[in-house]
């Protein structure tokens, strides 16, 4: 299965490390289309000028988290159809439930490494794979 | 008893010490059940207050949640940090190993630095978990806080934490870095001692 290298991600962590570590595993998955913004809101205003192929979010951020992004981009005609994978360390079930009632595509929990990464971005991606 | 439904926390020692004081000038077969009993409760209120104020303090007389989340909240930033020094080596590793002719050299080298991006999302879930305790200890401060109000003001309760004294009081562990002494400093400082 191979990736399509030219998708444009956006991702979403208010840890600084984390969206470098993430940027680095995909860079290393060959996807280097890549954008990063600090929070929820942020993230929504860069998608807004130009909706990205994916969006790969933490969860647990101020003020706007990861759900409410998603809950805004599922609202958002112009969005809602972008595949989003939150990774997060909520791990609980009633999480998982709430993140799936509000739309997400995919959840990876933290730690994680890259190959669970690569497994979820293809399972979310289908046409690229 | 008109007075006990206006009673506040500050005054009840005062109080009980009072109708101890009463109890023990009457002439009944019960008094001496009923002064004990109020006794305990007075010593009781009186340790309390104590402990209260210990709490709040630690040995050094410094406030000790306070304290304490500095603490934690520097751990924070000194694993970030050390988390991106590492994240500087391995992507020099990993722009080297790119370069490697040997192409089993180059995929040992890189499934090297991947791990080394997996391990490094630690700093991220220690970062969450020292934030949870630090927002934990903050909410116990406030409603110690508010329990040594009700209790009124705590003059003379003195730590139940024995203050450190000698060498014990040199132990401190690493010093935050906003009221830390640069090497530049010490080095001064040592020199002016010469």
């Amino acid at each position: 299965m191979s990736l399509n290298k030219n998708m444009r991600i956006v991702i979403v962590d208010d840890y600084t490390t984390m969206l470098r570590i993430l940027r680095n595993l995909l860079r290393q998955l060959d996807l280097n289309n890549v954008e990063e913004a600090n929070d929820g809101d942020a993230a929504y205003h860069l998608m807004q000028k130009s909706p990205p192929d994916l969006i790969i979010s933490d969860w647990n951020m101020a003020p706007v988290t990861g759900l409410d992004l998603l809950r805004n981009v599922r609202s958002n005609p112009r969005l809602k159809h972008i595949p989003f994978i939150m990774v997060t360390a909520e791990s609980k079930t009633e999480n998982v439930i709430v993140a799936k009632q509000a739309g997400v595509s995919n959840y990876i929990v933290k730690p994680f490494n890259a190959d669970t990464l690569r497994a979820k971005i293809a399972s979310v991606c289908p046409a690229t794979v | 008893m008109s007075q006990a439904g206006t009673l506040q926390l500050p005054d009840a020692h005062g109080y009980l010490d009072r109708v101890i004081g009463e109890l023990r000038s009457l002439n009944t077969p019960q008094k001496n059940t009923l002064v004990s009993v109020l006794e305990y409760l007075s010593d009781h209120i009186r340790a309390t207050r104590n402990e209260i104020g210990a709490l709040r303090r630690d040995g050094a007389g410094n406030q000790m949640f306070s304290s304490t989340t500095d603490e934690l909240e520097e751990i924070v930033t000194e694993t970030a940090r050390a988390t991106n020094r590492i994240m500087d080596a391995a992507e020099t590793v990993e722009n080297v190993a790119s370069t490697v002719g040997e192409p089993i050299v180059a995929n040992v080298l890189m499934t090297a630095v991947t791990n080394i991006y997996e391990a490094s999302a630690f700093q991220d879930i220690t970062g969450q978990r020292i934030t949870k305790i630090v927002r934990s200890l903050q909410s116990l401060e406030e409603k110690l806080a508010s329990l040594a109000s009700a209790f009124g003001p705590l003059d003379g309760a003195a730590s139940a934490e024995a203050v450190r004294e000698g060498d014990a009081a040199l132990l401190n562990g690493p010093q935050l870095e906003k009221t830390a002494s640069s090497q530049t400093d010490i080095d001064a400082l040592f020199a002016s001692l010469e």
